[in-house]
């Protein structure tokens, strides 16, 4: 290990350096440097199913399911700031740590789960590409496979740091939610109101608002997330000393991720005051063409396409490098197509499998849809507790490193709820009847 | 290591990124096996398995549902 302060008296000047003056430079250029899994991790979370649920949310609910969104803000932050630690103490991907210290029996699971929730996902993914942009008058026969081909394009130059720069670029388009919400004019005192304190929509808690709430949970948190992150992590290097800066991208990544929800929710709360019904995002854009105007109309529609890259490209990756590290392969983006090539055939076999299921007419995208929340439900919490368990991994991390006591105290916590929610998630989804409509 | 650099003389800070520097020895598994099996994670284990098998009777009652094999049995 380099330890700091054998650096500090070092006076050598090291290769590739860059040289500033000040210190508040170098903590901001040292920041700019370890920025990117963070927020890319968060942003990629709000994905398609994440734009149709927070909409759906706003639709059905106006303003009263905002507050759930800041109570998810610290989850969020908790859970992925453990998976980086993770990542830089180990430099190791999450898939493969649970092999080395659980075995084969639950690390096969694990990778199982993880590869079918991703894949189930990922034609999620692409049916959103085809919805929206079948809205804009585009084939899905010309959408789907250019949108396929494109994604494939993006992590075949092998430069971890040029794919990096793409979705960064692509995460900050989703800043033009913001736009969107402010047009719609929303009543910013009651949405004020709305986030810092709790309410209950008229009508009390029914079996469809329960699903909803569980639902902007299960998407918040995503199974593929503590995967992609930690192997992120690892595949830039990031060294012990830039855990500060990682925790700071994580929190970020946060920040902004609820943020964009929130703005989400704004959007279908427009729906919901105009007395719109719609069943997906694309609906709800193209309804509100003549209330709104076509900015936001389009611009409804090219976001839901943008979150579905954002997804597909994140997850496909957590798919290749958690199969890639498990199989001993080369799996990183640093290397050539020819010097990874079971890596990149994972990728490019993920996202045009997905891509040609999409293309079948008639396919049960609604069956999928069920599979998704109930693989997701099965894999967060067996993934979560792994990384609960592998942070309390003394004899692996040593003290530096480990979960302290109020780590441990905040995670159980959130492991006990999301247990809680996914076993209340599965049960609605498999046993329709058992609660109230 | 990205952490500003202090060269005395010139009051300089060189900063560099994380896949230019040099590799840091990490936390290794190498010869550590199989997790010890200490009491939290003996019980975090065995609930989750008693969630996988609760999940799993639940999906297998979907299934029969589904099929149409429940309603015939009633």
């Amino acid at each position: 290990m380099r330890l700091e302060t054998e650096l500090e008296i070092d006076t050598t000047p090291a290769p590739q350096s860059v040289v500033v003056r000040r210190r508040w430079q170098a903590h901001l250029l040292t920041f700019l440097m370890v920025f990117g899994p963070g927020l890319i991790v968060m942003e990629a979370d709000n994905d398609a199913g994440a734009v149709s649920t927070y909409m759906q949310a706003g639709g059905q609910y106006g303003l009263h399911l905002l507050w759930v969104l800041v109570v998810l803000l610290p989850i969020c932050y908790f859970v992925q700031e453990m998976v980086a630690r993770l990542g830089i103490a180990t430099g190791k991907g999450h898939a493969a740590m649970i092999y080395e210290r659980f075995g084969k029996w639950w690390g096969r699971f694990s990778l199982t789960d993880l590869l079918a929730v991703n894949f189930l996902t990922l034609i999620t993914e692409f049916a959103a590409i085809s919805l929206a942009l079948s809205a804009l008058g585009i084939s899905p026969y010309i959408s789907v496979p250019v949108s396929a081909l494109g994604l494939t394009m993006m992590v075949v130059t092998g430069s971890y740091l040029r794919w990096e720069r793409i979705v960064i670029g692509l995460c900050l388009m989703d800043l033009t939610w913001f736009v969107l919400a402010y047009l719609t004019h929303p009543d910013w005192s009651a949405v004020t109101r709305a986030t810092i304190l709790p309410g209950m929509p008229a009508g009390g808690i029914t079996s469809s608002l329960v699903f909803l709430v569980i639902a902007i949970v299960g998407t918040t948190i995503a199974p593929w997330q503590l995967f992609f992150q930690q192997s992120c992590v690892a595949e830039k290097r990031l060294r012990f000393s830039d855990l500060k800066w990682a925790r700071l991208d994580t929190l970020m990544g946060a920040i902004f991720t609820v943020l964009v929800a929130g703005a989400m929710m704004l959007v279908g709360n427009y729906g919901f005051q105009h007395g719109i019904r719609f069943q997906d995002p694309a609906q709800l854009a193209l309804a509100l063409g003549p209330v709104a105007g076509r900015f936001v109309r389009n611009g409804g529609l090219l976001l839901m396409v943008n979150a579905a890259v954002l997804g597909t490209t994140a997850i496909s990756l957590s798919s290749a490098w958690a199969y890639g590290e498990v199989q001993g392969w080369e799996h990183s983006l640093h290397k050539k197509l020819w010097e990874a090539p079971g890596f990149y055939a994972t990728y490019i076999a993920c996202v045009a499998a997905a891509a040609g299921i999409v293309l079948i007419p008639h396919v049960p995208l609604q069956l999928v849809i069920i599979s998704v929340q109930v693989f997701a439900g099965l894999i967060l919490p067996s993934a979560i507790i792994f990384l609960q368990l592998l942070l309390n991994d003394r004899e692996l991390l040593g003290e530096r490193w480990a979960n302290r006591p109020w780590n441990n105290y905040i995670n159980w916590t959130i492991i006990a709820v999301l247990f809680a929610l996914s076993l209340l998630l599965a049960a609605q989804v498999m046993l329709p009847k058992l609660f109230p409509s | 290591m990205a952490t500003a650099e202090i060269t005395p003389e010139m009051n300089h800070f060189h900063v560099i990124h994380p896949l230019d520097d040099v590799a840091e020895q990490k936390c290794s598994s190498e010869g550590l096996g199989k997790i010890a099996m200490t009491r939290p994670v003996r019980v975090s284990l065995g609930v989750l398995r008693a969630y996988l098998i609760v999940m799993t009777l639940m999906l297998g009652y979907h299934v029969l549902d589904l099929a149409g094999v429940l309603r015939s049995i009633h």
